[in-house]
């Protein structure tokens, strides 16, 4: 077990690394998203919800991903879906934690015949897409801001200010 | 007599969890060493078994092929192979063997029905299916005759592989219950034993699939009486307390007394017993803390041996004013059995034990649990408890 120390002298455990490397593979996800949603809450302790949320990263990125894409790189169909709908509720929540998985989640999606896959990674894909429009579109935003004032002040034309302003709001819909 | 005011901040139960966690530290290098006089007894996973099952046949055809009279050898369980090791404070088993040979007309009977169990646990092992020790019986009823005798080829098979019963996958049925500051997972799904009412988490014997995953407690509380642990159930003792509350409503059975030696070492907490004051509740108690002589080949994966003895004490009685009439004298079976329990050599070398029996024999009484209730329902839970934990009022 990991012990936590509280500042009131209290000790939270939690199941160590190693037990958790025999788990079958969906369930270390499951686990830290019901430690994170269910307990840390409850500990009333800044110091120790940081210092779990810490473990439960380290838990994400050397158990649970490379074992997921251990899974992904392999033949068993029906455990391939099982990790992808945990990889599709997870890539809604923090898309950040499964962006390493996502070059194989493409290649998944152009070898696989069946449709029940190339359903899933589609869906995770999608995930992908509208954050990096997102991100696009904030980046634009910013831009449109500075054309804005150089418009005002007269320094770039009318023609100049409707054509940024058309790209825009075609990105934005 | 109870009083809410009154803050019990448990604090000798908290600095013997922290000796406890240090020690565990110091520890993890040293593997516990039992004496040499003692056979091994290992816990296995469901290869290991099976793997051992097939040694354990090769031998035998090795045998058969050599002088064509086979037999099997099994740690004999008799009073006189059983040896309490003092320094681990646990009941074990020594190394003499018994051999049961095929070809004697006094053991084929015998023979026949170890063979027939070991065949059913390997094809529960093979399907990773467990059964109880009645369905074994129902397995070949013609061929047992008695459950008696299918239960002791059951411990026949566990001893002669060297192993516990729950690594045969034969288990016993579902008996104790556990409740608090606990989450587990059974296979795929995580339970929290805080979330299940006053009826808490029915103890799997199905040992193998569950694991402990999170705990904020401090200490373990094991009662002999579910009454006793409806009454800590029903104050939500764990949330004010942080503890797991553990009954087996009587003995513990193999299961409770597993998964409790599973939640002490590898959570490193304090465990104490709540029984009653008479020879049965001490008795209880010893069984967890070292050990039953039936099943010693498997008590160092079943005896808690540092579980103390919270209460009810003897002395108790005086101390926290038990009136009269919820005193019950003993009779003459009562003082039998607290005199052969002074004469364990556990007993003997628990000072403080031995003076709380002697104290019981002197005084003749004995007190249920239940007698703090006549001082309120909540004197248990507000007052009894908290004041024992905080002060270290224990054996």
């Amino acid at each position: 077990m990991r012990i936590f120390h509280k500042k009131d002298g209290g000790i939270v455990q939690l199941v160590g690394k190693d037990e958790i490397k025999e788990w079958p593979v969906e369930l270390p996800l499951i686990f830290i998203e019901y430690i994170r949603k269910n307990k840390l809450p409850t500990y009333n302790d800044k110091t120790i919800e940081k210092e779990i949320e810490k473990y439960l990263d380290e838990i994400l990125t050397e158990i649970a991903i490379p074992r997921m894409i251990s899974v992904l790189d392999g033949e068993d169909e029906t455990e391939i879906e099982t990790v992808l709908e945990r990889i599709d509720e997870l890539a809604k929540k923090k898309l950040d934690l499964v962006k390493p998985i996502k070059s194989y989640i493409e290649k998944l999606d152009k070898k696989s015949n069946k449709k029940d896959i190339s359903k899933a990674c589609g869906s995770i894909l999608s995930t992908f897409i509208k954050e990096e429009n997102k991100k696009k579109l904030a980046d634009k935003r910013k831009i449109m801001r500075q054309i804005e004032q150089e418009f005002l002040q007269g320094k770039i034309s009318d023609k100049e200010y409707s054509k940024a302003r058309k790209e825009y709001l075609i990105m934005k819909e | 007599m109870a009083s809410k005011s009154e803050n019990w901040d448990l604090k000798a139960t908290k600095q013997l969890f922290q000796e406890y966690l240090n020690r565990n530290l110091k520890e993890q290098k040293n593997k516990k060493i039992l004496p040499v006089e003692t056979v091994e007894i290992d816990d296995l996973n469901k290869t290991q078994a099976l793997k051992r099952i097939r040694e354990f046949i090769d031998s035998i055809i090795e045998k058969i092929y050599k002088d064509g009279r086979p037999s099997i050898f099994l740690p004999s369980r008799t009073t006189g192979n059983i040896i309490w090791d003092e320094e681990n404070d646990l009941l074990l088993l020594g190394k003499q063997i018994m051999e049961k040979q095929f070809h004697s007309l006094a053991s084929v009977a015998d023979i026949t029905r170890v063979m027939k169990v070991l065949e059913k646990v390997n094809e529960l092992l093979l399907k990773d299916l467990h059964a109880t020790k009645r369905e074994i019986f129902y397995s070949a009823v013609t061929l047992f005759g008695d459950q008696k005798n299918s239960d002791k080829c059951i411990e026949d098979v566990a001893s002669m592989l060297y192993t516990t019963r729950n690594s045969t996958h034969i288990v016993a049925s579902a008996k104790g219950s556990c409740v608090g500051r606990l989450r587990i997972r059974d296979r795929n799904d995580i339970i929290d034993l805080e979330g299940l009412g006053g009826g808490g988490w029915t103890i799997s014997p199905m040992l193998d699939n569950v694991e402990i995953i999170e705990s904020d407690a401090e200490f373990i509380l094991v009662i002999e009486k579910d009454a006793a642990m409806m009454r800590l159930a029903e104050a939500r003792f764990w949330r004010k307390y942080p503890c797991i509350l553990l009954t087996a409503q009587g003995v513990g059975n193999v299961a409770v007394r597993m998964f409790l030696k599973r939640l002490s070492k590898e959570l490193n907490l304090p465990v104490f017993s709540l029984v009653d004051s008479d020879p049965y509740g001490h008795y209880i108690h010893s069984i967890y803390l070292r050990g039953s002589k039936r099943l010693s080949y498997e008590s160092p994966f079943l005896a808690t041996p540092n579980i103390k003895l919270l209460g009810v004490l003897t002395r108790d009685l005086d101390k926290y004013k038990i009136p009269n009439s919820a005193r019950i004298p003993m009779n003459k079976q009562d003082i039998k059995r607290t005199t052969d329990l002074l004469n364990e050599d556990f007993v003997k070398k628990n000072k403080e034990w031995e003076q709380d029996l002697k104290l019981a024999v002197k005084l003749k009484i004995k007190a249920e649990i239940q007698a703090f209730s006549s001082h309120g329902f909540e004197f248990l839970t507000d007052r009894y408890l908290p004041e024992k934990l905080t002060t270290g009022d224990w054996i």
